[in-house]
């Protein structure tokens, strides 16, 4: 199922009044080709310091819109800004960006200190400071024990997380990340997580794309959905559900007597639809309600329980997240290929 | 029923290094999975199921069958979706799994009859005929798992099968994966290190930690199990809220924007904290009853040290 | 009306049996040889000399012909030990090229992208592997060398008649055997290069390298410390101490010099030239046996 929403060319949503351009990462119209091949057409965005998740299918954009901001290619047409910064002045603007590219590949035989002091050095670091600007960025992502083990003979999660290391050593505002969390394991996920809050608290830029979207709905601050090198939503997580009126809510309620509930729900005029659902495992069976004012559904929902003595076993809102955004908007076919 | 896998003091040993310690255990759920840190030895683990290393000491069987000795056999019987890039650039796709399926035994007849009912159930259309190389990452899952399948194996081994596929390709993938878990008689071990895939298509849990089996677990047995731990997500006035819920005289705990887990006493039920909520005035947005999900069971199995390499069922 | 439903299915049907399992890789990698045109039309090029070769046997068994062309017997080229020699030399080296061609091109696809693993995860093992792969080149290599030759020498032995072939049958078996050395050795050595270095090019551009450096290196080496040992270096120079000593020649050089220096009476003595056989074999061998691997350890 694909629901067009009008792409929001030239107006930019739920900009954030407070921060000032040289705070900002700026998409002014901009669009990229490759040839005739299609990157991105007419995104304009505003991406304000915190966490921000670039979500949409393979082909969809994402990568076009990670290297325009890193600067490692130019639009075709309108203007990138970082902190009010272009490539045009690159001695600044690649000292404010750290890209943690997807892919695998490593210089043959460095070790992992060797890797990241490498990049510090790159970057103009005199020898002291490289040293411990390498140790600073190996401790955050706790690889100091393997660091001087040859990144060949690294597992994946090290590899991903020497790379994180490299792309932060110098200290960047803005932090771009292609799938980060690849190959880490969920305890690597967890710390992992962690520090790119703390790097959303300390005021960084932090830009990550991935497919993983309840760890997108975790952490995320904002969240830009692409689709086909089109910008098809963008703004706070929970907001951007709010925002697709097309779809009411949807409230998955399993108890001992759903058709009852199903009922009584129809009774309140705000409710369009309420489907009987299967158990599911261990999940017994219930009723998905869809309704035009989930506030006033929950208030009934309250009284509902108490006149019937219904016996609940959970209640969830089955649409509150990325995900299902993601679904509407997007669809089982929305890609970019 | 009868175990599908049965690991016997298996240590395997790669360079310098034990990789395996010594597991001990028996497995037998239709989906397996295989959870653990890096470095704790699952991809080690598989390869030495899969004949690609040779035990130092121990062993293990599938059905019944010595994988030292009785290799050759099991191979036909085994199908594996690799976590990392494995194809040939310049074959189509129908002639990569046909071949496939004859190596693994089939006539070469049948082995075409399969390789595209494999398509067919993988959902790759008319992208079959082009060369591998031309494939998108989504694609290349794809066709992995239709060589996997294809010569209709009675273990699947799937090493992180959902590995960079965007959103709506994970759920097919994971759709699929249960279909197939749900067809008689197959088995399969799914490696991966997002709990909730592992969480949604296994009955059975294997944690390995440092090389040494840090868990075992039976989900299905956990979900059953019946606690009143309840989590409650409110809206509105949570201030009142929260003094009501003391006033109940259980055990909660406050984590604030009206997020609360609390333990119901026996004599309590649901339809006391509706009393509460109808009273007040104040939504609750979602409610449920909480089992240890499998990321509690993983960190829980995380902080103990690894005792003694063997299963407890 | 039905609606049918497809769903997984376990293969319930028969199988083949197990030793047929090392022809599949075979098969298939010799229907994507034979599509190539470009090796079609080289087998056929190098089938010129042997119908030279043919036509020298029938020229010398054919008087008339002789006459017209105004040619004198004593001046035609004689059936001798030279003549398979020289046979031997240029499809040797036709062999060498279709294999520099072709070889790579079996073993490099399936590492490139890392399917290996995917091989072996089945029922067949690392040398059926092998095998499978040498085995592709061995037909179009042996359409090139052996079967040609052998078919001159019984054209020869038929037209001369009168024992001719029994007398020299040890020139027939020279050809069988001394083209299979040559087959095999080009095989191993293509398929354990294109085991080491991934990338078809590379492999096809290092058989040519080991071929001429290793000439050039025995050349340095008679330069240097005045000898002609160094021509063991040289792997052409060694085979044809190998077919020249099967051919019994007498000791004197070809007519199509220097790639196959086929001569016997030189410094090198031939249990050297078979000494420097076994070790390209065993080097190729182990080269196989450390790259052709499922998984690699890195430590």
């Amino acid at each position: 199922m694909n629901v067009a929403v009008e792409p929001k060319q030239d107006t930019v949503v739920d900009q954030p009044a407070n921060v000032s351009s040289d705070q900002t990462v700026e998409f002014l119209n901009v669009s990229k080709f490759y040839g005739d091949v299609l990157g991105v057409n007419r995104v304009s965005l505003t991406i304000p310091p915190g966490i921000t998740s670039l979500v949409g299918p393979n082909g969809s954009g994402k990568t076009t819109l990670m290297n325009l901001v890193t600067g490692l290619i130019r639009p075709s047409c309108g203007n990138v800004r970082v902190l009010g910064l272009t490539p045009d002045d690159p001695e600044r603007f690649f000292r404010e960006i750290g890209y943690c590219a997807q892919f695998d590949s490593f210089p043959k035989g460095v070790t992992g200190r060797q890797f990241v002091e490498y990049a510090l050095k790159l970057h103009g670091y005199p020898p002291a400071d490289v040293r411990q600007g390498a140790h600073d960025a190996l401790r955050r992502v706790n690889l100091l024990e393997a660091a001087d083990r040859k990144v060949a003979g690294y597992s994946k999660g090290m590899r991903q997380r020497i790379r994180l290391a490299q792309s932060i050593a110098h200290r960047p505002s803005v932090i771009v990340l292609d799938e980060p969390l690849n190959g880490l394991d969920p305890m690597a996920r967890a710390e992992t997580m962690a520090l790119f809050q703390q790097f959303g608290e300390e005021g960084l830029h932090v830009i990550i794309s991935s497919h993983i979207l309840h760890e997108v709905d975790q952490i995320s601050d904002r969240v830009i959905l692409l689709s086909y090198g089109y910008v098809v939503a963008e703004g706070k997580i929970r907001g951007v559900r709010e925002e697709v009126k097309e779809h009411p809510m949807q409230i998955l309620v399993r108890c001992d007597r759903p058709a009852l509930l199903a009922a009584r729900a129809f009774q309140l005029e705000t409710v369009v639809e309420a489907k009987l659902v299967e158990a599911d495992g261990h999940r017994g069976h219930g009723v998905l309600i869809r309704t035009r004012d989930a506030d006033a559904f929950y208030l009934s929902l309250n009284r509902i329980v108490l006149e019937d003595n219904i016996r609940l076993e959970s209640v969830a809102p089955a649409d509150d997240d990325v995900l299902a955004v993601y679904q509407y908007l997007i669809g089982s076919e929305g890609g970019g290929e | 029923m009868a175990p599908v896998i049965e690991l016997d003091n298996l240590v395997v040993r790669l360079g310098s290094r034990t990789i395996l310690k010594g597991l001990n255990g028996s497995l037998s759920g239709r989906a397996i999975g295989l959870l653990g840190p890096n470095g704790a030895g699952k991809s080690t683990l598989i390869n030495t199921l899969l004949g690609f290393y040779t035990p130092l000491s121990g062993t293990a069987r599938i059905f019944g069958k010595d994988i030292r000795t009785d290799a050759r056999t099991l191979r036909r019987l085994i199908g594996y979706m690799p976590e990392n890039d494995s194809f040939i650039a310049d074959m189509t796709a129908v002639r990569f799994v046909r071949m496939m399926a004859e190596l693994s035994g089939l006539p070469s007849e049948e082995a075409l009859e399969r390789a595209h009912e494999a398509f067919y159930y993988v959902g790759l259309g008319e992208a079959r005929y082009r060369n591998l190389g031309t494939y998108s990452l989504g694609m290349k899952q794809m066709a992995k798992l239709a060589q996997a399948i294809a010569h209709g194996p009675k273990l699947i081994f799937l090493d992180e099968p959902t590995n960079g596929l965007d959103p709506a390709a994970r759920v097919r993938m994971i759709k699929l994966i249960r279909e197939i878990r749900d067809t008689r008689d197959i088995h399969l071990v799914i490696s991966s290190h997002l709990l909730r895939d592992v969480e949604e298509c296994c009955e059975e849990v294997l944690i390995l930690k440092d090389g040494d089996i840090a868990a075992y677990c039976d989900l299905e047995k956990e979900r059953r199990s019946n606690l009143n731990f309840i989590e409650l997500e409110t809206y509105g006035r949570e201030g009142d809220f929260a003094e009501a819920i003391e006033g109940l005289g259980c055990d909660f705990a406050d984590l604030g924007q009206g997020h609360f887990k609390m333990v119901l006493n026996n004599d309590l039920s649901v339809a006391d904290l509706y009393r509460l909520a109808a009273e007040r005035n104040v939504q609750i947005r979602r409610l449920n009853h909480r089992h240890d999900s499998l990321e509690d069971i993983f960190l829980k199995a995380m902080e103990v040290p690894a005792a003694n390499g063997s299963v407890q069922a | 009306m039905a609606v049918y439903k497809r769903n997984y299915k376990p293969y319930e049907g028969r199988l083949t049996a197990d030793w047929s399992r090392f022809l599949v890789p075979a098969r298939y990698a010799l229907e994507t040889l034979f599509e190539s045109r470009l090796l079609i039309g080289f087998m056929v090029a190098s089938l010129i000399f042997p119908l030279f070769a043919a036509a020298i046997i029938y020229l010398h068994h054919n008087l008339g012909a002789l006459e017209a062309m105004r040619i004198s017997p004593s001046n035609l080229l004689p059936i001798d030990g030279d003549f398979f020699a020289a046979f031997l030399s240029v499809q040797g080296a036709y062999a060498f090229l279709l294999t520099a061609y072709a070889g790579p091109g079996l073993i490099s696809p399936d590492l490139s992208n890392n399917a290996l693993p995917l091989y072996l995860c089945r029922p067949i093992s690392r040398t059926e592997y092998v095998l499978s792969k040498m085995a592709v080149l061995f037909i179009p290599l042996s359409c090139i060398t052996w079967v040609p030759g052998l078919l001159l020498f019984s054209f020869q032995a038929g037209v001369q008649g009168g024992g001719w072939g029994w007398d020299h049958a040890h020139w027939a078996w020279a050809i069988f055997a001394g083209s299979w050395i040559w087959i095999g050795m080009l095989s191993l050595m293509a398929v354990a290069l294109s085991a080491w270095v991934k990338w078809k090019l590379a492999a096809s551009a290092l058989l040519f390298g080991v071929f001429f450096i290793s000439s050039a290196a025995g050349a340095m080496v008679n330069e240097v410390l005045s000898t002609r040992a160094g021509n063991i270096l040289s792997l052409g120079y060694v085979i044809g101490m190998i077919w020249a000593n099967m051919l019994q020649l007498p000791a004197k050089s070809t007519i199509f010099g220097e790639l196959f220096n086929v001569r016997r009476g030189d410094e090198v003595p031939q249990y050297m030239a078979w000494t420097m056989i076994a070790l390209v074999f065993g080097s190729c061998i182990l080269l196989l046996n450390r790259r052709l691997r499922a998984k690699e350890v890195v430590s």
